[in-house]
């Protein structure tokens, strides 16, 4: 292999250039979550196509009443709530694009509020769950959905925050890629609370 | 000589050191074992009792808590939560302070911490995969041991089933990281022109997520150890003893490591590769590791999948596996194995790479036919993810799925076949140097023919419902995991040893392990081919009589094997310490990591190089 040299310097690469391979590492990280959702998805498909022993939902019994599956609407609505997130976190992306302080602040502000509002709602559809762990496979598949959400979200919430709080603190002004990339994963945040609830919307 | 930052409290003449300083491998045991202790007292005090009758799910729950705490303590004691923390608080690491982990100036204590510089990940790995390998051959002798005589009985059968385990996945991890930890992180970025990998506290974290792996799979011995062999299928692993949680834990934390390691080395390749150096010039060892890493990347989170709910069957009595309550164990087989047949050649497309890239070098001549090789690993690497289920052919699930199972399974032949036409293609007629290097491309091809051949047998449905379960299934994976996959990534070792360690590799030692290691190798699974033929299942702690001689040759075979890694591991510590200081292009080979001076500089290039033309281009000038 043939070499030339030129001169660089390592400390000084442009944002730009960092924010590209950040940007390209985050969604690589993404693939590998992704895949991780997908393959709940087929988890929940696959046992409720299978319905072993009958126990996807369990009917009644003489010692236990039936299992009913939960209304999906709160799994909509966590979703929805995370959608509300993006658009404002979209909105405080424009701000930093247009170097509007304000916008920015305000935007991200709001999206923390919502990533707060949205764990708070996951919290209290997992505990307002009217069956215990051990109810079947449908209730399997509720709770893992649920936890994840949960893990997702109090990730969103800690992303959520320190970007606010870095927007607070005037640390964007030279450049923008770390919202960007916080708003890829708010993307795909809304994205598989929406695989959740589209899931939990087929019992 | 250790380096210390200039922060304001130490110019002002106070003694308050950053907490960045003082972590290291000993607040990390010692956060993660207080962790541990205090959430299982916590745990045994409020845990209420089980309701309902089941044999473990409190002590199911209470270990998995503790070992949880184990990883956030560990994790927490290490510093890889310093900069997540830095970044949400607005205090981004300063210019001293990437400095301090990237070890500059720091000497042998930055092999101890949180370093990102990607030549001392590269040796922790190297480390670490030699001590994964140290125990797993401890584990084979003592498995050969049990199987000495046709009754076995030297070892408690259920300790037995839990050596079985334990040596599987442990291999199965160590060969994981054989190739893409060590030579993957110290000489891959150098080979491309970097100056590091594209995140390199990513790089520190892939690497201690595995350190705190470990614990968890040692914590399992001693709690009724891993007695469902490495695949450890449901719902027998629901059953199985609290050591099961070690291994759930195990493989979530290092499907974790997994998922970060193959985002930062796509991202460096794909990013970070010296002008000039067009995906035509690019190295057949990098598209190796990328194949490798970017396999593992959609595989490993749902081996992951499998392990939570595995966690969740056993602590909260949910029903993913358990058939009573809704679940299927075919769910399991189909996620393990989703992750279990990518998996494999995640473990060999790095090592035949690496001895594709050796071959140009010791036959002084271009790589047969770049191109064709490219479209083998891709075709490989794509045909990889289309056959795991013909790992079920007699589990019931799907029948009809076996056809094409078969096709897919058999299709890869194709593309492995053009790897070997490389390979072939490239010793052909070569003027060959003969080093441990060049005589482990000839093993690669013995060996690798003779699993790929046997493979084809099991990948065909009639003859798998007679082999499959019998120790030719464990002779055939030990011909392309062994064979194929560690003599790369020995010979590798050797290679790019002077690079690493500024030292030759000592030649004589690497000839005598290199012959020993083979001649064992092969009688070893030579024998158990013979037995698995005459039908002697796999996974058994005692046999009967019509098997001992085939299991004889296999234990002398295996005696043989160990003594050959001891010479290798005597090799790699005396050549490390006394061996002949290595020029910086022993083997006058063209790829960037030869034109650096050893001991590598922390940025690895003074300037940045500009490539331009190809790394295979030997014997051209004589046109």
């Amino acid at each position: 292999m043939s070499v030339e040299t030129h001169s660089h310097n390592a400390h000084h690469e442009d944002p730009d250039v960092v924010g590209s391979r950040n940007r390209l590492g985050v969604i690589l990280i993404l693939v590998a979550d992704i895949a991780f959702a997908l393959s709940m998805v087929f988890v929940y498909f696959y046992l409720r196509a299978q319905n072993v022993n009958d126990m996807w939902l369990p009917k009644a019994t003489e010692e236990h009443a039936a299992i009913v599956a939960v209304s999906s609407s709160k799994a909509w609505t966590v979703t929805a709530i995370a959608a509300v997130g993006l658009l404002t976190h979209f909105y405080a992306l424009k701000g930093a694009r247009a170097h509007n302080d304000v916008q920015l602040k305000l935007g991200s502000l709001i999206a923390l509020i919502a990533s707060i509002t949205a764990i708070y709602f996951q919290y209290n559809t997992f505990v307002t769950a009217p069956f215990t762990f051990s109810d079947g496979a449908y209730v399997s598949c509720f709770y893992l959905f649920a936890v994840m959400n949960f893990v997702h979200l109090a990730l969103t919430v800690f992303i959520s925050f320190g970007n606010w709080n870095r927007a607070r603190l005037g640390l964007y002004a030279a450049n923008v890629w770390h919202v960007d990339i916080v708003n890829v994963w708010w993307v795909w945040m809304v994205v598989s609370s929406l695989l959740g609830a589209f899931c939990l919307s087929f019992p | 000589m250790t380096t210390t930052m200039n922060h304001p409290a130490a110019a002002a003449g106070k003694s308050r050191t950053p907490i960045i300083e003082r972590l290291n491998i000993v607040t990390a045991f010692a956060l993660g074992a207080i962790s541990a202790f205090v959430v299982w007292r916590l745990a045994l005090q409020f845990l209420p009792a089980d309701s309902e009758v089941r044999l473990f799910t409190r002590e199911d729950k209470i270990t998995l808590l503790s070992m949880i705490a184990w990883f956030v303590g560990f994790m927490t004691g290490i510093g890889a939560l310093v900069a997540p923390f830095r970044w949400v608080m607005g205090k981004d690491l300063s210019h001293d302070e990437n400095m301090f982990l990237a070890g500059k100036d720091m000497g042998i204590k930055r092999y101890f911490r949180y370093t990102t510089d990607h030549k001392v990940v590269g040796i922790q790995y190297l480390i670490i995969t030699m001590v994964i390998f140290g125990i797993g051959g401890i584990l084979a002798m003592l498995i050969r041991a049990n199987l000495g005589t046709p009754e076995g009985g030297l070892i408690h059968p259920q300790a037995y089933n839990s050596i079985v385990g334990t040596h599987g996945i442990i291999m199965i991890v160590g060969t994981i990281i054989m190739v893409t930890g060590p030579i993957g992180n110290f000489i891959m970025p150098i080979m491309i022109g970097a100056r590091d990998m594209a995140f390199p506290r990513l790089n520190a974290l892939s690497f201690w997520l595995i350190v705190a792996a470990a614990i968890p799979l040692i914590w399992a011995q001693f709690i009724g150890g891993i007695s469902t062999g490495w695949s450890a299928y449901n719902p027998l692993a629901g059953q199985a003893p609290l050591g099961m949680n070690g291994y759930i834990m195990f493989i979530c934390i290092f499907a974790l490591s997994t998922m970060v390691a193959g985002a930062n080395i796509t991202t460096t390749v794909v990013r970070m590769r010296a002008k000039g150096m067009t995906w035509n010039r690019t190295p057949i060892f990098i598209y190796g590791v990328v194949a490798s890493v970017a396999l593992a990347l959609p595989a490993f989170p749902v081996f992951f999948l499998s392990q939570v709910m595995s966690g969740m069957d056993r602590a909260l009595d949910t029903s993913f596996y358990n058939t009573a309550g809704g679940g299927s164990g075919w769910l399991y087989e189909n996620l393990f194995w989703i992750m279990g047949h990518p998996e494999v050649y995640v473990i060999l497309i790095p090592a035949v790479a690496a001895l594709m890239e050796m071959a140009p070098v010791f036959t002084r001549r271009p790589l047969f036919s770049f191109n064709v090789a490219v479209m083998g690993i891709a075709g490989i690497s794509g045909l990889s993810i289309l056959v795991w289920a013909h790992h079920m052919y007699i589990s019931g699930w799907a029948p009809l799925l076996n056809a094409p199972f078969m096709l897919t399974t058999e299709l890869i032949s194709i593309p492995t076949g053009m790897l070997f036409l490389v390979l072939v293609g490239t010793l052909w007629r070569g003027r060959l140097w003969m080093t441990m290097p060049t005589l482990s491309i000839f093993a690669l091809l013995w060996n690798f023919m003779i699993g790929g051949i046997t493979g084809i047998y099991l990948s065909d449905v009639p003859a798998d419902a007679f082999l499959h379960g019998s120790m030719y299934v464990t002779a055939h994976f030990h011909y392309t995991l062994m064979g194929a996959g560690l003599t790369g990534a020995l010979a590798s070792l050797v290679y790019w040893f002077p690079k690493m360690t500024g030292r030759m590799f000592d030649k004589k030692l690497s000839w005598i392990s290199f012959w020993m290691v083979q001649i064992g190798f092969n009688v070893t699974f030579g024998g158990m081919f013979i037995v698995g033929l005459q039908g002697q299942p796999r996974r058994v702690e005692a046999y009967a009589a019509l098997f001992n001689r085939g299991n004889l040759i296999t234990s002398i075979g295996a005696a043989v094997i160990m003594s050959g890694m001891l010479v290798l591991l005597y090799g790699v510590i005396s050549s490390w310490r006394h061996g002949v200081v290595a020029p910086m292009n022993p083997w006058h080979a063209k790829t960037l990591e030869w034109t650096v001076a050893n001991p590598i500089p922390l940025e690895n290039f003074a300037v940045l190089p500009v490539v331009t033309s190809d790394p295979y281009g030997y014997g051209k000038e004589k046109k």
